[in-house]
């Protein structure tokens, strides 16, 4: 019985930590769609693009010092971060401003262009061999009674965590966070209140694309072997930003959680004990999924809106 | 009188080989044009660039010394993105609107299964599928006798690493991480075979292509008390494997079937990585025997970047020279049946590269035999002799 919990506990401990990088990148989702109502469907790429530039960084600043130490690292996700406030610009500009009065239909093919594009530069540019990035954190864990954690994994924890609680606060508590609310609701009617929407789309996009290359930074030493296909994990994300409720901050931690611990326990515990899971592995989430929105269309967090004629 | 004489002449003409035979696809006096489907943008792309890299580097060598009874050999490569039904579109273009003579490599176990209807149709042969996959060599399947394989099969490769651990350690509790795709299906198929032939259950545990955390499966690895585990994965898949188990502290013996041979996993791995044992079906790219020592080279003469240089690249380098070798039995007067008899002329055939391979009317397999190469103190060493 103690093995079946402890092992229980670990579990929940993993899946917590796989719950959170879908919430960073599920975070990414909700930012622009709160402001915009857009679905950005080239998240998951922008994490990649975050992450190979970060990789970038540190090998330059490593060739450079010899052996990496905390400065290092610290220094290359601080450029990392000043490339991804100007690449959210540069996004703004060549994606959102010239369809701002398009249909969002058209801004959301826009998205799933810019993911096919980005992918293709990358790949161009850094080649076709895929990279090894290296953990900030080396592969030190901590144990905690019976249960073992990466630090690693404990950092993207600590980091949803962070991201997700400094959003909320910005998003329901400064007044930028409110003009983005009302930009949402009704930009014409925002821009007649005096509202910068063009500044406040710029400010989602950059947004947007900080969370997402910290997510790619701290998710690429994770998945050992960094290539242009991280991207595709914005597609595991996206059900939990559902599950959550598009466009809710806290949804996007607790759908990505609920996922999470799902999947890993699906993959653990019932497949140890019934044989017949490891067959429907990768469906359980999505019937999770469905259950949820049959009870709560919006997803768990999501604010049902009614439109009036 | 005139009409027996007309047609007389016609039957001596026929006689006499005077009357031009129609020309095979993709032949002419000067070269020979053959057709390759990689993976250049999907989740394998790093091999699609890197293989059809170490063919063209031997091809360019054989091109510089006057080419295969004096034809160069000129590769088109068309991209599928590990996608069955692209594989089967971008042959059909090479086959129809190219004019290939025949398929070369072609990666993937799922495409190539794909593929099986038109080279029938169309009586391409397809060499040294770049899988290692055990029903690429099997002869009752379609399209069977124009595939010759060069890989000793994952089945085969899982049996032996069984038979391996059990030798070592007759109580052994084993345990499989394997995709949940064709590869893993034909490593299923060799642990089977393992577990009849020993009496044991082998624990098996799946997951899906791409996936990146690999928690629970771990964890049941664990909850298994198991002494020994298989991973039937590529290269991300072993490396997080191992390193999840060292910081659960659950340390069985950790072996790998196929991609995992790669050297960046025991470098990856680091200290969790030590004693992992992959098999391996042609001499180390590195080793001193004439092959390796050939591709080593060519690599330098023809400026190969550092980071090409490897398993892959001698992959495909080596699997060139079976190509070559194929071709050059053919004689002068190639065809589609002139290759595939020269293939099949095979008899215990030393290319330097593959350990020797025999292709006749009856087995196209290529190499059937594996040797162990483990990691230690962060180099690969090979541990055992040749094992069949």
């Amino acid at each position: 019985m103690t093995d079946i919990l402890s092992g229980f506990g670990q579990e929940i401990i993993s899946g917590i930590a796989l719950g959170s990088i879908y919430a960073l990148i599920a975070l990414g989702f909700t930012m622009i769609f709160k402001a915009t109502e857009v679905v950005n469907f080239a998240q998951g790429d922008l994490m990649m693009v975050g992450a190979y530039v970060n990789f970038f960084f540190v090998s330059t600043f490593l060739s450079n010092s010899g052996e990496p130490s905390a400065w290092t690292f610290m220094v290359a996700l601080l450029c990392s971060i000043i490339f991804s406030v100007l690449f959210g610009l540069f996004l703004d500009f060549i994606i959102n401003r010239p369809l701002k009065d398009a249909p969002i239909f058209s801004v959301i093919m826009a998205t799933l262009s810019l993911a096919i594009i980005m992918r293709a530069l990358v790949a161009m540019i850094a080649g076709p061999i895929s990279l090894m990035p290296i953990s900030p954190f080396g592969d030190n864990s901590i144990t905690i009674g019976i249960i073992v954690i990466s630090v690693l994994d404990l950092s993207i924890i600590a980091s949803a965590i962070i991201l997700v609680i400094i959003f909320y606060f910005i998003f329901h508590y400064t007044k930028w966070g409110i003009a983005m609310q009302a930009t949402s609701e009704d930009p014409v009617a925002a821009q007649l209140m005096g509202i910068p929407i063009k500044k406040i789309y710029a400010l989602v996009w950059i947004f947007s694309a900080l969370v997402a290359t910290l997510s790619g930074v701290l998710l690429a030493p994770r998945i050992a072997l960094l290539d242009t296909s991280m991207g595709f994990l914005g597609l595991k994300a996206f059900p939990a930003a559902v599950l959550g409720g598009f466009g809710s901050i806290p949804g996007a931690i607790v759908g990505g959680v609920i996922l999470g611990v799902i999947e890993t326990i699906s993959l653990g515990t019932l497949s140890f004990h019934f044989e017949w899971i490891k067959e429907i592995n990768d469906i359980i989430a999505w019937f999770v999924l469905i259950a949820v929105l049959m009870v709560k269309p919006n997803g768990l967090f999501g604010i049902e809106k009614v439109k009036k004629v | 009188m005139k009409k027996i004489i007309g047609v007389l002449i016609v039957i001596g003409l026929f006689g006499s080989g005077c009357v031009k035979r129609a020309p095979s696809p993709g032949i002419t006096d000067s070269e020979i044009l053959i057709g390759n489907v990689q993976d250049l943008s999907g989740p394998m792309k790093e091999l699609g660039a890197i293989i059809p890299n170490g063919s063209n580097m031997y091809f360019e060598y054989i091109n510089d010394q006057g080419g295969v009874h004096g034809r160069s050999i000129k590769m088109l490569i068309e991209d599928h993105q590990y996608n069955p039904q692209k594989a089967v579109v971008a042959i059909k273009k090479l086959i129809e609107k190219d004019q290939v003579f025949c398929m070369f490599q072609v990666i993937g176990t799922s495409p190539c299964e794909a593929i099986r209807p038109i080279l029938a149709e169309t009586g391409t042969p397809l060499i040294a599928p770049a899988t290692n996959s055990g029903t690429m060599s099997d002869l009752t399947k379609q399209a069977g006798d124009l595939i010759f394989h060069t890989d000793t099969g994952y089945d085969r490769q899982a049996e032996i690493l069984v038979d391996h651990i059990m030798e070592k350690n007759s109580d052994a509790k084993i345990g499989l991480v394997y995709q949940d795709d064709d590869y893993g299906q034909n490593v299923l198929l060799g642990i089977s075979r393992a577990e009849s032939k020993y009496g044991v259950t082998v624990q098996k545990e799946s997951y899906q292509r791409g996936a990146v955390d690999f928690k629970g499966q771990t964890m049941n690895l664990l909850k298994g008390g198991l002494t020994d585990v298989i991973i039937a994965g590529i290269v991300r898949e072993p490396v997080v494997i191992m390193k999840t188990a060292e910081a659960m502290n659950f340390k069985p013996n950790f072996y790998g079937t196929g991609p995992t041979i790669d050297a960046r996993v025991g470098k990856m791995a680091g200290s969790a990585g030590e004693g992992f044992t992959a098999t391996n079906w042609s001499y180390m790219w590195n080793s001193d025997y004439p092959g390796p020592k050939l591709y080593r080279d060519l690599c330098e003469k023809y400026d190969i970047p550092q980071p090409y240089i490897g398993l892959y690249h001698y992959y495909g380098f080596a699997t060139a020279m079976v190509l070559v070798e194929g071709l050059n039995r053919a004689g002068k007067n190639l065809t589609r049946n002139s290759l595939i008899k020269g293939l099949e002329s095979f008899n215990e055939w030393e290319s330097g590269t593959f350990p020797p391979i025999t292709y006749n009317r009856n087995d196209h397999a290529g190499v059937d035999k594996v040797q162990l190469v483990q990691m230690q103190n962060g180099e690969q060493v090979v541990i055992s002799d040749w094992l069949e």
